[in-house]
């Protein structure tokens, strides 16, 4: 079994609302945003782990904490034996050559006023520059256009010339420009059409298998994750409710809250509509979570225990995990 | 098939923008059955959105149609004065819900009185000469809102939009939308920034509230897997043309054209884990550099001669079925030739 590259321990990032001089003035109390709240989970080298859940369920949190893009309140992540949480500045640059992320906006993290060469350049010079020429440079970005399958001619253009699909390719071969060995990719394919977006999944798939990536797969599209990952874990209101293999967690879907999520999932089949479970409500707010569990609220199978007891995560065997009482023996 | 609501036919659509003519839709014509429910799907900029905005006369002034007719039960609503469709037509008899919730609301006014406006206007129109004013609506609102599965809808009608979140916002639109005197619904898009479980609870929604009613919806999306569950018929739309048109579980699970099949593959729901996916290469044409013949033939795998040369005629494969592709797929000749 291959090793783990991150391990993640009890991670808790809290945004604070009412923090202002304002609302200290008027009297109005601090508000806690529980964002990510006590989230643990291990990702295997060179593997796709999926991380899905609605929006508001914090798993962008999530990944921008794992770079503390976000600075977590508590908890460890181990990056190849060090936590990241722990590092000063010098060391954190070095990780974040090793991890980069594919942001969620695919032109708004393009700066519109540089060209995609210098654009995929920018890491080679921040990181590289002063060992390496000119001419290497525009060398390597060449090659990195051409690994994702952008014509060379591109890196003269701006962002605004270039479509989605395009935009897409440049976030990409900026993100690999230093030989990761971990990505995170936030929504990758949000706002493309069906047939770009099975292009950039093609390109991400031949790209780790080339370069024996790891990804951190952030989406709310299931059957993509299905597709891509090996290992996932589904979040709701800041924690993770059920993570496993990602074949188990599909095929078994423990927590009622998965076993809502999946099958609402549009699917092209012909043969029959299916009957699905349909989830009343809408998330809570994270702010004012409720007691115990927190998907209580919206639970088809709640019961007493539910209000009082928050449910820890349980071993269900093989590696399949869930957080809910349903499955505590006792 | 159910009486006919809508019948269109040969709709040419341009837009003039400058020196630059582009062809949004091209003699495009279907009909829609009473309480049925029709998906149109294709990539962006292929004309859906356009083929909408024209059933509820709602284009840019940019836009010109150059002939066909959209006959609603009976008139045709391109020949009606703009009066008149403001009186009996739009957001009477049709009405559309649009692309984006957060947009499709006024930020400064409640849901009160946004909601109460519309009933008002309609029963000026309905009853003229009434002289109810918006507030003796509140109660009907009520019970809009109510029907959209809105919780407490009493106490959030007061409510400013920002107080709602996306998918009761969206709630708040279809309940606009959808009336008792409403026949035919115009979805454009209307789940597309929502969550999967509130995705499936509006499209419970919509095609409850439309059987219901008897309403007929023309639902307009990219998403196929959605059409698979909620739609009757599909017609996939490739560049301002109908491409392939039947029955949805004909048109999904036995695609004949080329690019129904191709977008089709390019789902992962269909692959298994580490298969590639077959994606299709190049992008849509820009409307205004469209190629010869079948606008598809660049990126399509079977593109002949006669492809680059002629426009492929919609023509019906099987029963209820129809196809715009000279290439018979299955059996590997001119379907065109054939008939």
């Amino acid at each position: 079994m291959a090793e783990d590259l991150i391990r993640i321990r009890n991670l808790k990032t809290h945004f604070y609302q009412g923090k202002g001089l304002l609302s200290r003035v008027f009297g109005q109390g601090l508000k806690i945003v529980h964002a990510v709240d006590g989230v643990s989970l291990s990702i295997k080298k060179g593997s796709t782990f999926g991380l899905v859940g609605e929006s508001g369920c914090g798993k962008s949190t999530l990944g921008k904490t794992i770079f503390r893009l976000v600075e977590p309140l508590e908890g460890e992540i181990i990056f190849e034996g060090r936590d990241v949480v722990k590092m000063n500045q010098k060391d954190l640059r070095e990780f974040r050559q090793k991890a980069q992320i594919i942001f969620q906006d695919h032109f708004g993290c393009l700066n519109p006023r540089m060209t995609a060469g210098q654009i995929v350049a920018e890491p080679l010079i921040m990181c590289r520059g002063k060992q390496v020429s000119q001419r290497s440079i525009e060398h390597e970005v060449v090659r990195l256009l051409r690994a994702v399958n952008l014509d060379p001619d591109a890196a003269v253009k701006f962002p605004n010339e270039f479509s989605g699909g395009q935009a897409r390719r440049i976030g990409v071969a900026r993100a690999i420009a230093l030989n990761p060995i971990f990505i995170m990719a936030d929504e990758p394919t949000s706002g493309l059409d069906i047939s770009t977006a099975a292009t950039i999944l093609n390109l991400m798939q031949d790209l780790q298998d080339k370069m024996n990536i790891t990804y951190l797969w952030v989406s709310h599209n299931l059957t993509q994750v299905k597709y891509m990952s090996d290992d996932m874990a589904v979040m709701y209101l800041g924690k993770v409710v059920e993570m496993g293999r990602t074949s188990e967690v599909f095929n078994k879907m423990a927590h009622p809250y998965t076993q809502a999520l999946i099958p609402a999932v549009p699917r092209v089949s012909s043969k029959q509509r299916k009957q699905t479970i349909l989830l009343k409500g809408e998330i809570p707010s994270p702010i004012n979570p409720p007691s115990g569990c927190y998907f209580r609220t919206r639970c088809p199978q709640v019961f007493k225990r539910c209000e009082r007891e928050e449910p820890p995560l349980l071993d269900l065997g093989g590696g399949h995990f869930c957080a809910c009482h349903l499955y505590d023996g006792h | 098939m159910s009486e006919p609501l809508l019948e269109v036919s040969n709709l040419t659509l341009d837009y003039n923008l400058g020196s630059r003519k582009m062809r949004a839709l091209d003699r495009i014509s279907f009909t829609l059955g009473k309480g049925q429910v029709m998906g149109v799907a294709g990539e962006s900029g292929c004309g859906k959105s356009s083929l909408g905005l024209s059933i509820i006369g709602l284009l840019p002034t940019v836009a010109e149609i150059k002939r066909g007719e959209i006959v609603f039960n009976g008139i045709d609503l391109l020949k009606l004065p703009e009066a008149e469709m403001d009186k009996e037509i739009r957001g009477q008899k049709i009405t559309m819900i649009f692309h984006n919730p957060q947009n499709a609301l006024n930020p400064v006014f409640t849901i009160e009185t946004q909601m109460t406006d519309i009933l008002c206007v309609q029963d000026k129109y309905r009853n003229p000469g009434s002289r109810k004013r918006r507030q003796d609506f509140k109660r009907q609102a009520i019970e809009r809102l109510k029907s959209t599965g809105i919780a407490d809808p009493d106490a959030r009608i007061s409510n400013y939009p920002f107080e709602f979140s996306g998918g009761m916002k969206q709630r708040v639109i279809i309940g606009m939308a959808l009336s008792s005197g409403t026949s035919l619904l115009l979805a454009d898009e209307a789940t597309t920034a929502l969550d999967v479980t509130i995705e499936a609870q509006i499209n419970r929604l919509i095609t409850e509230l439309a059987a219901e009613y008897g309403t007929s919806v023309l639902y307009i999306t990219h998403n196929l897997a959605v059409l698979s569950e909620i739609s009757d018929r599909i017609m996939i739309m490739y560049a301002g043309r109908v491409f392939e048109m039947g029955w949805t579980e004909s048109v999904l699970g036995d695609p004949w054209h080329p690019y129904s099949a191709a977008l089709l593959e390019s789902l992962p729901g269909r692959q298994p884990r580490g298969k590639r996916l077959h994606s299709i290469p190049g992008y849509v044409p820009p409307l205004d550099q469209l190629p010869r013949g079948c606008s598809f033939h660049p990126r399509c795998r079977f593109a002949e001669d006669i492809c680059r040369r002629q426009v492929p005629p919609l023509i019906e494969v099987s029963s209820e079925h129809w196809s715009a592709c000279f290439l018979d797929q299955k059996r590997g000749r001119d379907t065109w030739q054939r008939i």
